[in-house]
């Protein structure tokens, strides 16, 4: 019931991260079928690595959620930027490897070339975007911590994570829309502007609390 | 000699000044609102910069008629919206507060003026959450006349009329950069655009994305906060501690960068075409719109110059082939009157392509120029109110 309640807050927080690497796929359902199935997949692997982890510091320290598991933390501050990376690399469709090729084809990178599709990235974002800070999920961190069994809290983080699964179909919706070089590129710059914008706000998290503890 | 003479003679006018008069009659009739009540307060300045700003639109719409040029003369009004807005809204913040600045407590209690730039983040959260980010009044309040629902409600009507030429005939910020690029003789970085221009032309739909994203991601308005322009010339929050610095410092390097350099080397509205998020918003209207510029292919002889003289990029040569304008095409006129064989035209959607192009101008232009002079005429007579103000008369 938790994560029915709060899947548009879910949705809104993922929703930069799936919806340009939902656009740089080929269209059709199949496809984003597939890519959605991953990344859900990775997002369940990451709350149940969570979920073992809060269940352990709660065991060990009763009654309390360590400030490292909350808002603007060391956590949220390194996902952030690992996500950034992560969207650069995969959704911008920026590689070594395809620097390497149009150097030795001697062509220039095209923008709206359609990408690799690359299970690796829907697992990459899925699993970052699933132990990425975000209020629903730390309120279901704390009550994880707070339940007595280790299977317990995982069973919890699972149905937490099936209730906000619901909401992230509608994005299967994006399959249907026509894959011209204009909306690849433009889901590029999209990709490009939100690494940016993670990177700055993990960044900034980063060094706050290396200065300011 | 014969050849630079007849390049010194005066083109001969397209219409009569008396039915050049005739056709700007409506058009001065419908300017003296600017004379009600609702548009002025009681003061003598008031009425002294509402009767110069009814002459000035009469004006221009008279030389639009007469010349059949509309680009030169809306561009003269634009550059003078653009110009003036700043001087009365800025003037109206330090009267009223002392400083540019917003304080902490005005966002508080939602007294923040609505900026319709802000219209596409706010859709989101408001479906969604029921939520409006955005730090102002649903309703207008004594103290903030400029509440959302009359903002949005004004941008909309005048939307459904103009279309995307809201971004050419009523937005008081794109004359700035529309007055820079004026001022050169000569265009740099031509190559460049005409290289990149079909990427550069997408920059705004990607900026709209990741503002519309990132605004329900974290229920703030991140264009207002991150990337607007012109908060360096009307409000901006106050710089209280590094994250407000690192604010301030962006939106002085985009108004510098977008606003005033790259539309002074390039000749082009740079921050228009390349970077708003509001006008990749506004072209989706240009799909409902009536009114559009169509190319006329018996007439073209893809000499390019339609293309070079639009100034958002909105032609391509693909384009120009199937006898139309991109979906960011703004209807300045630009292009219209640059064309010397008349193939660029006016054209009203459903009838066929230069039939009647100057009745086409002609319905656009009176719907078009009546909300201009309400919406942009307001602020111009309240900027040269401001500008009286300063004159040491009294």
């Amino acid at each position: 019931m938790l994560g029915l309640a709060t899947g548009p807050v879910c949705l809104a927080t993922c929703g930069p991260v799936v919806v340009p690497w939902m656009l740089v796929q080929p269209q059709g359902l199949r496809g984003h079928s597939r890519q959605l199935f991953l990344f859900l997949a990775a997002r369940l692997a990451g709350y149940l690595v969570f979920a073992c982890a809060v269940w352990l510091v709660g065991s060990a320290i009763p009654h309390a959620l360590p400030q490292a598991w909350t808002g603007r933390s060391w956590l949220m501050g390194a996902v952030q930027v690992l996500l950034a990376g992560a969207l650069v690399v995969y959704a911008a469709g920026w590689s070594h490897r395809r620097c390497v090729v149009a150097k030795t084809t001697g062509n220039l990178v095209q923008i709206g070339e359609a990408p690799v599709v690359k299970r690796s990235g829907a697992l990459a974002l899925g699993f970052l975007t699933g132990i990425n800070l975000c209020p629903p999920f730390l309120v279901a961190g704390v009550r994880a911590a707070q339940l007595a069994h280790l299977s317990a809290a995982l069973w919890f983080f699972f149905c937490f994570f099936a209730g906000t699964a619901v909401w992230f179909f509608p994005f299967l919706s994006l399959g249907f829309l026509k894959r011209t070089p204009a909306i690849v590129t433009v889901a590029r710059m999209v990709a490009v502007l939100l690494a940016c914008w993670y990177g700055f706000s993990g960044i900034s998290i980063l060094i706050e609390r290396t200065f300011h503890g | 000699m014969a050849s630079r003479s007849s390049a010194l003679a005066r083109p001969p006018a397209f219409r009569g000044v008396g039915r050049s008069i005739l056709l700007t009659l409506p058009m001065a009739l419908w300017s003296l609102l600017m004379f009600t009540p609702s548009f002025q307060h009681a003061s003598g300045d008031h009425y002294i910069g509402a009767a110069a700003v009814i002459l000035f639109m009469t004006g221009l719409f008279f030389l639009m008629m007469r010349t059949g040029e509309t680009y030169r003369w809306r561009r003269i009004f634009f550059v003078a919206l653009g110009f003036l807005f700043p001087v009365g809204f800025i003037a109206a913040l330090v009267a009223e507060r002392g400083t540019m600045s917003i304080p902490i407590s005005r966002m508080v209690s939602g007294d923040t003026p609505f900026c319709f730039m802000v219209t596409p983040s706010i859709i989101l959260p408001a479906a969604f959450a029921r939520t409006v980010i955005f730090p102002g009044s649903i309703l207008p309040t004594a103290s903030n006349p400029h509440s959302i629902a009359i903002m949005i409600g004004l941008w909309f009507a005048l939307t459904l009329v103009m279309g995307k030429a809201w971004c050419s005939y009523a937005c008081f910020f794109g004359g700035i950069e529309e007055g820079f690029a004026a001022l050169p003789k000569r265009r740099r970085l031509h190559r460049f655009i005409t290289r990149f221009g079909a990427q550069l032309r997408l920059i705004p739909w990607a900026i709209l994305v990741f503002v519309v994203l990132v605004s329900a991601a974290i229920f703030e308005p991140v264009y207002c906060m991150w990337l607007c322009p012109f908060k360096a010339v009307t409000e901006f929050p106050a710089v209280r501690n590094v994250e407000t610095a690192i604010q301030m410092v962006v939106f002085i390097a985009l108004f510098v960068g977008l606003v005033v350099v790259l539309p002074y080397l390039t000749k082009k509205r740079t921050q228009c075409g390349f970077f708003c998020p509001f006008g990749a918003f506004q072209s989706l209207f240009n799909k409902i719109n009536l009114f559009e510029i169509r190319i006329n292919r018996e007439k073209c002889v893809d000499c390019g110059l339609c293309q070079t003289s639009c100034p958002t990029v909105a032609l391509s040569k693909d384009s120009i082939r199937e006898g139309k304008t991109l979906l960011n095409c703004m209807k300045c006129g630009a292009c219209v009157d640059a064309c010397k064989k008349d193939a660029a035209v006016w054209h009203l959607k459903g009838t066929p392509v230069a039939a009647k192009p100057e009745r086409a101008r002609l319905l656009f232009l009176y719907g078009t120029w009546a909300l201009a002079t309400m919406f942009g005429g307001s602020v111009l007579a309240n900027g040269v109110h401001t500008l009286i103000g300063f004159l040491p008369l009294k």
